[in-house]
């Protein structure tokens, strides 16, 4: 029994929910998040937001200097990010391809410096890691200062929507949300099309005026999926806006989004594959 | 279509994805997809779309989020036909 069933099962639990929950379960993205939630959420940013002084830079450093990670073409990334943004203030879902386990810092990390993040704390993307992954506790504490939001993969549809809720939730306040479109990492060492998280599709259906960031990350010693990326990684790191579309409805809808984002990211991989060869 | 019919289509749809195969041996209304047949849930819009195609019908994402055992997807099949 997961943490929302046993939830469920609890008189006092339900009792109180019932105060502040307009309907009961389930959440969905498509309906507005209860209060409760709500004020969660709100919590975690405050927190968050004064620890992010503490923990990003010693974050940064280690990526930096004892991990000696690098990017090509840096100053253009951020720069098209910033105008990116500029552009479009509205909600926007990042949508990287995901060969190891820190791409989402990586990614935060390539797209503004740390010291934007500092500064402007609602611009630092959420994302939605494995809830597996952070079994430590310190690891869990630091996952929620680092606006975390975990899904359990294996877990009830009921506990993935009520998450996919939380994210529709701080994209229509304007917040990124980083959510991998493989659902995990690639075993094939490129983007993988058959394994498709469907939230993303979701998340499109839920969020009017979402558009979809596809950024494309490779170290160049990337050549498969890892825990870390080797020590001295130097990065190549594409961006593309997209604002996907679809002709079906329901669940098909949902599914023809996925694709749609995925297909960018494919294409984009056949650009870097290309950079690659002429850079021999 | 009735409803013997129908489970029979579903567990044909669901068995490509199960890996649980002695599960499928012994399935039920009550079995769960997720949990007993030991569908990876990334498959599980897949399998909504498969039964979508066979029974010529349309399902909504909440729908399909209250799809949870093999009796779910007959009794939504069910729903949609009548």
């Amino acid at each position: 029994m997961d943490r929302a069933e046993t939830l469920t099962a609890n008189p006092f639990a339900r009792a109180l929910r019932s105060w502040f929950l307009p309907f009961d379960y389930p959440l969905s993205p498509a309906t507005p998040l209860p209060l409760r939630h709500r004020l969660a959420l709100g919590t975690q940013v405050l927190i968050g937001r004064l620890s992010a002084w503490l923990y990003a830079p010693v974050v940064t450093l280690i990526m930096r200097l004892v991990m000696r990670y690098r990017f090509r073409d840096l100053r253009q990334v951020r720069r098209r990010f910033a105008q990116i943004r500029a552009d479009h203030p509205g909600p926007l879902l990042i949508c990287p391809n995901h060969l190891t386990m820190v791409d989402s810092a990586i990614v935060a990390w390539a797209l503004a410096p740390t010291r934007r993040y500092l500064t402007d704390y609602a611009a630092l993307p959420w994302n939605v890691p494995e809830q597996t992954n952070f079994a430590n506790p310190f690891l869990r504490v630091f996952c929620y200062l680092a606006k975390c939001l975990p899904i359990r993969r294996g877990g009830s549809r009921q506990s993935q929507q009520a998450v996919m809720a939380k994210c529709a939730e701080v994209m229509r306040r304007g917040e990124p949300v980083l959510v991998f479109p493989e659902g995990r990492r690639s075993r094939r060492g490129g983007v993988d099309t058959e394994a498709m998280a469907d939230g993303v599709g979701r998340l499109i259906k839920a969020v009017p005026g979402c558009k979809v960031l596809c950024v494309y990350l490779r170290g160049d010693g990337q050549d498969a999926y890892s825990a870390l990326p080797r020590r001295g990684e130097r990065f190549y790191v594409d961006l593309s806006l997209i604002e996907p579309s679809a002709t079906g409805q329901g669940i098909r809808a949902t599914r023809e989004l996925t694709t749609a984002v995925l297909e960018e990211l494919l294409r984009m991989e056949e650009l870097y594959r290309v950079h690659r060869q002429r850079r021999g | 279509m009735d409803q013997q019919q129908a489970f029979h289509e579903v567990v044909g749809i669901l068995t490509p994805y199960a890996k649980n195969k002695a599960a499928l041996e012994s399935v039920g209304p009550n079995t769960n997809i997720l949990k007993d047949l030991q569908v990876n849930s990334a498959r599980l819009v897949d399998i909504i779309l498969g039964i979508e195609d066979r029974f010529e019908i349309e399902v909504a994402d909440e729908e399909a989020d209250e799809v949870v055992t093999v009796g779910d997807a007959v009794k939504l099949i069910l729903a949609k036909k009548h």
